[in-house]
């Protein structure tokens, strides 16, 4: 009996025990801490604004002189949530033509693997923010994740995330499915509400962030990892149409072949050119090789000026165009520690210069974001969680 | 020896018993809570074992894969007797409970797991396999001869005999 009662508090204890392990997961970032990702961009005045996280709030800070000190702060969320803010997620920040300010970030819900894309603004140059709310209708406890924003050519918003729903409802009527599948939504009305979501692609990678990027149309084109045939892990390209009833084009634009049942935790990024060049960085370990590979994009086919951006230890490339330059800013990890690398072309993406060192961390750092001002090109980057903006060259 | 002693030996005495009880349930229905590794400790993580294979299950929280992986591995050392196998979650000690709820159920929680407890992760992910871009599940078999083979994805039982012999 009493074997049997002891054996029944033991039970309740393990049960409690996993309820809380489920419970705490809602409360925290997915990562380390403390969560590094950030995000940032330059509006028409030359003012830097960068977004991340503190604890359990997004924070918005301005800064007047690039980056040296900032003059304005403001919590995005006054009402704290949980929030993912390390490696393939995290913050994200676009400037609307009249100033509007735009942030989403994805919320961790209980369940493992799943959450909420969040969204916010602000109308008042970011001294407030409205209460945050979740941009699609459905709300399944499933993965909305790995959120990315951007606004178009015409100042409506776009919101594309990596979702499940398409996998639940296979599971459960027993059929194959693969990865997630990838939707999007757009707002016409500065943020105030958002159309119904629509899909742009099934069986689509799980875990890699997405790239939006605007062409010279003004129109916005995402580029993402896809999942073609059994776990071949390479690359689409899609022109979201902001609405209408058209549905996304969707194409194969990288051909490296990698095939894993698994999770590569390598998003893409993604310029466009004033002549409307796809210039892209990309990661793949097909072959065993760890690869940041650059191209630009010719939707169907493999894209041109395929160049192997770095080897080994390097990871997380983004890329920046602007005329003739092209610049490339990854993360190089070494046995010492951390470089953050430049890789610069002033051919058009033609021909890149040898890689060099922008700086070095014995610590961490979000992932590095590029940034153009006035033609020249920055690298955001915040090692120990202490922010910096890095220019790739002196100034003239 | 006085009441209040006698009754303080009986709690303490009772408090063993449920911890030796409660170890002992750890030790077969709920996985074993992984102890932290730095980066100080890899040099040893991977070491040549002295025979056989080690095998290093890198895995992750937020990989849809690894728990899958994880038990194809666990079942292939209980019918290899001079595999040494460890899981190593690439993510923060911290998030020790949420690890070992993963690892509940027999099949996993007899392995020995690790987490890693670094202010730099990718460093980590660097000094356990230089060539390793952070996929996971990533599986290292390390020989006894120093040399290695590694695959990322999922794994089966054909792929692991192919990394191991």
């Amino acid at each position: 009996m009493v074997r049997l009662a002891l054996l029944g508090a033991l039970l309740l204890t393990t049960v409690a025990h996993g309820t809380d392990a489920m419970a705490g997961m809602a409360g925290m970032a997915m990562g380390h801490e403390p969560p590094l990702g950030f995000d940032a961009t330059v509006d028409r005045g030359g003012h830097l604004w960068v977004a991340d996280t503190v604890g359990d709030h997004v924070r918005v800070r301005r800064s007047d002189d690039m980056g040296a000190s900032f003059t304005q702060s403001t919590i995005v969320n006054p009402t704290g949530e949980a929030i993912y803010a390390e490696g393939e997620n995290r913050p994200k920040i676009a400037l609307g033509p009249g100033g509007e300010i735009y942030v989403t970030w994805s919320q961790p819900r209980k369940l493992p693997w799943t959450g909420f894309v969040r969204f916010s603004r602000s109308l008042d140059n970011g001294a407030h923010f409205d209460a945050p709310k979740t941009v699609h209708t459905d709300r399944a406890e499933i993965t909305h994740r790995f959120d990315a924003l951007i606004v178009d050519g015409k100042g409506n918003l776009v919101v594309a995330w990596i979702d499940k729903r398409d996998l639940e409802a296979a599971t459960a009527a027993r059929k194959p499915y693969l990865g997630a599948a990838t939707y999007y939504t757009w707002s016409t009305d500065k943020g105030s509400t958002f159309a119904p979501e629509r899909k742009i692609v099934d069986q689509s990678c799980e875990c890699c962030r997405i790239a939006l990027a605007r062409a010279p149309d003004g129109s916005v084109d995402a580029f993402f990892r896809a999942i073609h045939g059994d776990n071949i892990r390479d690359h689409d390209l899609a022109t979201l149409p902001v609405g209408g009833d058209a549905l996304p084009a969707v194409q194969r634009a990288t051909f490296t072949n990698w095939h894993i049942e698994g999770c590569p935790h390598h998003g893409p990024s993604l310029a466009i050119d004033a002549a409307g060049t796809r210039h892209a960085v990309w990661f793949s370990a097909a072959g065993g090789k760890a690869t940041i590979w650059y191209g630009q994009l010719q939707p169907g086919k493999p894209p041109a000026h395929l160049a192997t951006v770095a080897n080994a230890g390097a990871s997380h490339a983004d890329l920046a165009a602007d005329g003739k330059h092209v610049w490339i800013a990854y993360h190089q990890m070494t046995a010492q520690g951390l470089e953050l690398m430049l890789r610069e072309s002033d051919d058009g993406g033609a021909t890149f210069g040898s890689p060099r060192v922008l700086a070095t961390t014995a610590s961490a750092s979000g992932w590095p974001k590029l940034v153009v001002v006035d033609h020249r090109a920055f690298v955001a980057w915040n090692p120990e969680g202490t922010f910096r903006l890095i220019p790739v060259q002196a100034a003239p | 020896m006085n009441r209040l002693h006698t009754s303080r030996m009986r709690r303490v005495a009772l408090a063993s018993l449920l911890g030796a009880a409660a170890t002992a349930f750890a030790g077969t229905a709920i996985a074993a809570v992984p102890t932290a590794l730095s980066s100080s400790d890899v040099k040893v993580l991977v070491a040549p074992p002295s025979r056989g294979v080690r095998i290093v299950a890198l895995w992750a929280l937020d990989c849809a894969y690894c728990e899958e992986n994880l038990t194809a591995l666990a079942t292939f050392q209980r019918a290899h007797a001079d595999v040494d196998l460890v899981f190593v979650a690439t993510d923060p000690i911290g998030q020790r409970d949420a690890l070992a709820a993963r690892l509940a159920g027999p099949d996993l929680a007899s392995v020995p797991s690790r987490a890693y407890t670094d202010a730099t992760p990718d460093r980590v992910n660097y000094l356990i396999d230089p060539e390793w871009g952070g996929e996971t599940p990533r599986t290292l078999v390390i020989h006894a001869d120093g040399s290695r083979r590694t695959f990322s994805g999922a794994i089966d039982a054909r792929r692991i005999a192919s990394l191991v012999n």
